[in-house]
């Protein structure tokens, strides 16, 4: 076997003592960046980029470095939405939907340590998968052209449809405000500004960390405001750290199904992570049925997203490295940094340069590896945030979450906005507005709409172009499924009602 | 209830004022038969359309069971706090970052409970403490407005 | 690590004994107008460890993003927000100037800033994969003017951008409206080699570094590059130009700095100084070269010259398509 040799290799690279404390300190550096609502990947990766180049380190070391960042990155950003209920990227929006909740019950630490555990399994699935099936996987990469993402973005939709629980409508409005805020800015389309009203903040459209930190983190600090003015604390001390075997068996097949999931939507460029965990979402919602109490803090609730979260984590990095494409807005940094080591990523990197690739791989494992040792006693330190009292740790979330806007355009517009849009967040909260659904479609709305167009360009507006491949039909195939799965457990609850009196 | 009729209906005007605005689009090249304002029509329609069933019959609140009630002295410290906000944003660049989030940071921390001393002087930390991380271990340049002097 | 750290005293001590005539600029900061990993950041990162480098700075710049309307947001924010920062230069691209042209800079237009130098370029390029049938402009052409609604061409860029722009010229060079085409507008240069790859478009109108690892990868061929002459790079130097297909079209991706409008004019001839050491240099040269940049040196006077040339010969073109009145 060629591979396993090659990975044996990449493995001996990634193993010296100098590569793997470079891993700790990318981890550990990554999850610092994460933690910070506003920063992600892309901040954490194009930080050290230059900071790698300057030390002079070898490639193999700063990839692994750049790796270890980019996964610490993804880890430290579910610590606020766990914790705090503000979620710093839009992949943790779905983390925040039964992690929050189960902090409230005073399961911080347990949530914590879940999630870690999830997304370590889920990155495992992914390298696996890497090493098994790169060079295959490039062509299911290309595949996707704009009508197949189009009809992958009406499954997503339609599975946020499971989001409704009890108050459908405005579940419904919710969504349709997403949706219609992703048109706002330039069409890439027909190059049309829209609702721009002349000001040039607006002419990209607004920036979703404006949109996220207006929404969870300014809502959140005005609902603190009235709870400690009424005296309550807003998340209960917690007390056990680590999650039992019981609740890791619990979520077991979980992980394993949003595990490929994840996978198989990472690696499609542009679709990422957040279409994952809310596809791994709403698909384990909808097969727990009624069993399941989503929302109010179910632990699949946590592992399903966070388990896709790192699966598609990791990959992404399959078209960086088969295609030289980038599959996010990281691994396009990350293909940046390469490019100064005069690493050309593409198909002639896995001939070229295989020690490059698998030192990578290899270094992926590892630095999962090390997240989990190395997080699970920082849980400790992590909860301790919680017991930092309000009128400390409302400032801090304020400013932070101030830094975090202006370090997305460094004007001062984006500030004034976050705060309007903090206000109507706030408001919709109050009227019991869910507010996941907005931020799920101002993500998938703005793909939808264009791969939609796109693809219609490409036919000459034939619309058979959205049913005509393989895959377009076995996506609508799945939108069906989708559909009809509550009809058929309507349609079983009425066997059993009929059964029921039968009996009696 | 009276509120969130208010709120749906204000919601509803400014869905249709969009609508208007979105009328007008068009593209002088255009290359597909959708066109740009196809897709904020249609969203902003559905959305009219379940605002105006929300309008007609509002669904009540929940309330949660720890959620307070909402009084008087508890939204004009909302209200309050969304002032400070916006001054804070005003602030931002023509104070610096570590003025203007020393005087937020204090009047927040005075908002939620805190002593004054307590206030200004965590405040005084955590804005240069925080200066510190960002703007030089982190990389994100922020503005130094009057301290500017500071830097050579 | 001890190398770097003897890098620094080295610097340091340089420092201490170039007597410099005037002092650099206070807190150097350079705007790329983009999200990291873009076009812009890599001009400012190339700006940024060239001139440190060379020792023209003592402290690297920090790099400010400032996404927004390829160039936009910040053109406005440092023409009124700090128009006298003699430390900010700016990123700007050809495309900033293009858009510039088509009035989508707000209320200023070229003569509200100080163009200070230009550094590299890059060129435009018509792509299709290894497979296709079209082996030369020629080949495309006559496709096209047999049908346009048979060839879907996609670019990297909405209508009005610069991807879009030689797609109309090429459109012209054969004789039919560019409304006529059958065009997509991808996101970059990345969508544009995986939708090639994937079939799902068959010419890709794009940028020739960007194409280049899957040229030398031989998925992809390169019909004509919008350059004067042949690219000197090796790898590049097979690659057949418009021009000599017999079309006139150029299409350079010219990549440099600004300065705001109220800087002193002691500032600007600084870094102007500054900016002719470096291009003179073989180091920066080096540096250029890795990323991909071809060389094109312009400062001061002459580069504002060929800004204004070039945006008065955007908004020519702009109005010839109708995209403004």
């Amino acid at each position: 076997m060629d591979t396993l040799g090659y990975l044996g290799q990449g493995f001996g690279v990634a193993m010296t003592p100098y590569n793997l404390i470079t891993a700790l300190v990318g981890t550990l550096i990554g999850t610092v960046v994460g933690l910070l609502p506003g920063l992600g990947p892309i901040n954490g990766v194009a930080l050290l980029i230059p900071v790698a180049f300057a030390l002079g380190l070898p490639p193999e070391s700063a990839l692994i470095l750049l790796a270890a960042v980019y996964l610490g990155c993804e880890y430290g950003g579910r610590i606020s939405s766990i914790l705090l209920n503000i979620p710093g990227e839009a992949s943790t929006v779905m983390t925040t939907l039964d992690g929050y909740p189960m902090a409230r019950q005073g399961l911080g630490g347990v949530a914590l340590s879940l999630s870690a555990w999830s997304s370590f399994i889920g990155a495992f699935i992914a390298t696996c998968g890497m090493v098994l099936f790169a060079p295959l996987l490039a062509r299911w990469a290309i595949a996707f052209g704009p009508a197949e993402y189009f009809v992958l973005m009406v499954f997503a939709i339609v599975a946020l449809g499971g989001m409704a629980g009890d108050r459908p409508l405005k579940t419904f409005i919710a969504a349709l405000l997403g949706l219609f805020l992703s048109t706002l800015g330039i069409d890439a389309n027909s190059g049309v500004y829209r609702f721009t009203f002349g000001s040039i903040h607006v002419a990209d459209g607004i920036q979703f960390v404006v949109l996220v930190l207006g929404l969870f983190s300014v809502s959140e600090i005005l609902l603190l405001l009235e709870k400690t003015h009424h005296g309550q604390a807003a998340v209960k001390a917690t007390g056990r750290m680590l999650f039992n075997l019981r609740e890791a068996a619990g979520v077991f097949t979980v992980n394993l199904r949003c595990g490929l999931l994840g996978f198989a939507l990472g690696v499609l460029p542009g679709a990422g992570a957040t279409l994952a965990s809310a596809v791994a979402y709403m698909t384990e919602k909808k097969l727990a049925g009624a069993g399941g109490r989503f929302g109010q803090g179910d632990p699949r609730g946590l592992a399903a997203p966070e388990t896709a979260i790192g699966a598609s984590a990791c990959g992404a990095m399959v078209p960086m490295l088969t295609l030289g494409v980038p599959g996010s807005g990281t691994t396009a940094v990350m293909i940046g940094a390469l490019t100064l080591y005069n690493i050309t990523p593409g198909p002639l990197l896995f001939q070229n340069q295989p020690e490059i690739v698998w030192g990578l791989i290899a270094s992926l494992f590892i630095a999962n590896l090390m997240l989990i040792v190395l997080n699970v006693p920082m849980i400790r330190l992590f909860t301790r945030i919680l017991a930092v009292p309000n009128w400390l740790l409302v400032p801090l979330i304020a400013i932070i979450t101030a830094i975090g806007v202006y370090a997305v355009h460094a004007t001062t517009f984006d500030l004034f906005l976050m705060v309007g849009i903090g206000v109507f967040g706030y408001i919709l909260r109050k009227l019991d507005f869910p507010l996941s659904p907005l931020l799920l479609g101002f993500i998938l709305g703005g793909l939808m709409e264009q791969n939609l167009r796109r693809a219609l360009s490409i036919s000459n507006g034939e619309l058979s172009i959205l049913w005509s491949g393989p895959i377009t039909l076995g996506t609508w195939a799945l939108v069906a499924l989708m559909l009809a799965l509550p009809l058929v457990r309507i349609a079983r609850r009425r066997a059993q009602g009929r059964r029921v009196p039968a009996e009696a | 209830m009276l509120f969130q009729r208010l709120f749906s209906a204000g919601w509803l005007i400014a869905c249709l004022a969009f609508a208007a605005i979105a009328w007008g689009y068009h593209a002088p090249f255009s290359y597909e038969p959708v066109g740009p304002r196809a897709f904020p029509l249609l969203m902003l329609g559905l959305m009219a359309v379940a605002l105006a069933w929300q309008l007609l019959r509002p669904v009540p609140l929940r309330q949660a069971a720890d959620e307070p009630p909402l009084d008087r002295a508890a939204l004009l410290k909302v209200a309050g706090c969304i002032g400070l906000l916006l001054v804070y944003a005003g602030l931002f660049e023509p104070l610096g970052f570590i003025a203007s989030s020393w005087l937020l940071g204090a009047a927040m921390a005075r908002l939620y409970g805190g002593r004054w001393r307590a206030a200004l002087s965590c405040s005084a930390l955590l804005s240069v403490g925080l200066y510190l991380l960002f703007d030089k271990a982190l990389d994100v340049p922020l503005p130094l407005g009057i301290l500017g002097f500071l830097e050579i | 690590m001890p190398l770097p750290f003897a890098r620094l005293l080295l610097a340091g001590t340089a420092l201490l004994f170039a007597s410099h005539l005037m002092a650099e600029p206070k807190r150097p900061e350079c705007i790329a107008p983009a999200s990291p990993g873009g076009g812009f950041d890599l001009t400012c990162k190339l700006a940024q460890s060239a001139l440190v480098d060379a020792k023209l700075l003592s402290k690297p710049m920090r790099v400010t993003y400032m996404p927004g309307g390829v160039g936009a947001v910040a053109y406005n924010a440092v023409v009124a927000q700090r128009p006298a920062d003699a430390g900010t230069l700016t990123a700007w691209s050809s495309g900033s100037l293009l858009n510039l042209a088509q009035g989508k800079f707000g209320r200023f237009d070229e003569n509200a800033v100080k163009w200070l130098a230009a550094v590299g370029t890059s060129y435009g390029a018509i792509a299709v994969r290894n497979d296709s049938p079209y082996r030369t402009l020629d080949d495309l052409v006559k496709a096209l003017k047999a049908d346009p609604g048979k060839v879907v061409i996609g670019s990297g860029g909405t209508v009005g951008s610069q991807d879009w722009m030689q797609t109309a010229l090429v459109a012209r060079a054969a004789g039919i409206d560019p409304r006529n085409l059958r065009y997509v507008a991808l996101e970059g240069g990345g969508e544009i080699a995986t939708a090639l790859l994937g079939g799902h478009i068959q010419v890709g109108s794009t940028d020739i570094s960007d194409s280049m690892p899957h040229i030398q990868g031989g998925q992809m061929r390169v019909l004509a590059v919008f350059a004067e002459k042949r690219l000197e790079d090796p790898a590049m130097a097979d690659i057949p130009t418009a021009r000599e297909q017999g079309y006139d079209i150029v299409w350079p991706v010219v990549r440099g700095f600004y300065l705001g409008p109220k800087v002193s004019d002691a500032d600007y001839a600084w870094w102007k100084q500054a900016f002719d050491t470096l291009l003179a240099s073989d180091d920066f040269a080096r540096l250029r070269d890795q990323r991909e940049l071809f060389p094109f040196a312009l400062t001061g006077a002459e580069l504002d010259a060929y800004v204004k040339k070039q945006v008065a010969d955007y908004r020519t073109l702009a109005r010839e398509f109708g995209l403004i009145q």
